[in-house]
């Protein structure tokens, strides 16, 4: 991107994002896929599972960076899957729906254990720590892990404050770099929605930034 | 934030630097917080290389919680969380209540239909006593300043010898 965006139509106003996004969840593969679940099918079940357990562990692990917990979250978001799937009513692909019940029970978890700074303290064992500390070449080595950790407390913290579909959409953006348009093609929403449902998102979770801070 | 960024913010917090932004004091600061939250929320990015699968047998272990758990029943809604089980609580303290009360209020209301029986028999008995009836009437009001039933009775009387 280059500096000209001043001069760019208004974007609100645009017309050419509108229609361009809209997938047709209703006709797809995954579609007669979920059908099959719907009407009780366990081999189809099996096959949604077995389509998108590595997706789901690995969005757990990302949020909690426990194995344990990643495992049993995870069954319990395919059971959750199992018997909500009745109400899936195709408005958004299958794995946006599945992605928001997995964010949905993680934060659950958080919620449960009520100290999501002992998450970090009492179950994060030496062993993921090693292994966050080898595998994240992309994060500034020069951090040390505890502030990195209290980082990621904080940010768990403010997502917190955000409504179940603003926290999706923020994490499907920059923790699963989809872009806006493929945002739009996934929740069935157009690109404009999305767009300032982003900017909604970061506002608030500015706010309660800066909240968090005069407070302590 | 005004509008020129806003409507380009995605773009913005991608890297790109809109002349406004060298004018305007406010929209740096802004646009600052918001990038730095952005690599915040990215470390919840999963590690590169990660590439842990769950253990074997995940599917049947899945399914063993889904029959474990069985279907969700309006029931569970009362019994998991703490304010279904609140309200809960709540209603059975108020069924209880509700009981106490009908059951007193019952016997009460027992009372004055026994005292309504007695003065419609004592009534009877003056009738057949005749003249002297009213000094007897008198004198039972002297007798019977017992309790607040056995007067009710007595007022009972003198207004059936009137009418009689």
């Amino acid at each position: 991107m280059d500096g000209s965006i001043g001069i760019l139509p208004f974007p609100l106003a645009g017309e050419g994002t509108r229609a361009r996004t809209r997938v047709d969840h209703k006709n797809s593969d995954e579609a007669a896929l979920v059908r099959r679940v719907q009407a009780r099918d366990e081999m189809a079940f099996r096959e949604i599972v077995e389509r998108h357990q590595s997706k789901v562990f690995s969005i757990i692990y990302g949020i909690l960076r426990n194995r344990n917990d990643a495992e049993d979250i995870a069954q319990q978001v395919f059971a959750k899957v199992y018997f909500s799937i009745k109400n899936f009513d195709f408005r958004s692909s299958l794995l946006t729906w599945i992605y928001k019940i997995t964010v949905n029970e993680c934060y659950d978890y958080l919620r449960k254990k009520r100290v999501r700074k002992l998450v970090y303290e009492s179950d994060f064992s030496q062993e993921d720590a090693r292994r966050m500390e080898a595998s994240e070449p992309a994060v500034d080595a020069a951090v040390p892990a505890d502030t990195r950790l209290a980082q990621r407390d904080l940010i768990l913290k403010l997502l917190s404050k955000v409504s179940e579909e603003e926290r999706s959409l923020i994490l499907m953006k920059e923790v699963e770099g989809h872009s806006v348009e493929e945002l739009a093609g996934m929740t069935g929403l157009n690109e404009n929605t999305i767009k300032v449902k982003l900017f909604r998102t970061r506002q608030k979770l500015l706010k309660a930034a800066g909240r968090l801070t005069r407070a302590r | 934030m005004h509008r020129e960024i806003e409507n380009h913010i995605e773009d913005v917090l991608a890297g790109s630097e809109p002349q406004h932004m060298s004018q305007c004091e406010e929209c740096r600061t802004e646009i600052r917080g918001m990038r730095e939250q952005t690599a915040l929320i990215r470390e919840l990015r999963v590690p590169e290389g990660f590439a842990d699968e769950p253990r074997p047998g995940f599917y049947a272990r899945v399914m063993e919680r889904i029959e474990a758990e069985g279907p969700i029943s309006i029931w569970n809604l009362f019994i998991e969380s703490a304010f279904g089980r609140r309200i809960a609580v709540a209603s059975l303290a108020l069924e209880l209540l509700v009981g106490v009360y009908l059951v007193t209020s019952e016997r009460s209301a027992e009372d004055p239909t026994i005292a309504a029986q007695e003065s419609q028999a004592s009534a009877d008995q003056m009738v057949v006593a005749g003249e002297d009836a009213p000094a007897r009437v008198l004198s039972q009001v002297d007798q019977s300043s017992a309790g607040p039933s056995s007067q009710d009775a007595v007022l009972a009387d003198l207004v059936t010898y009137r009418e009689q």
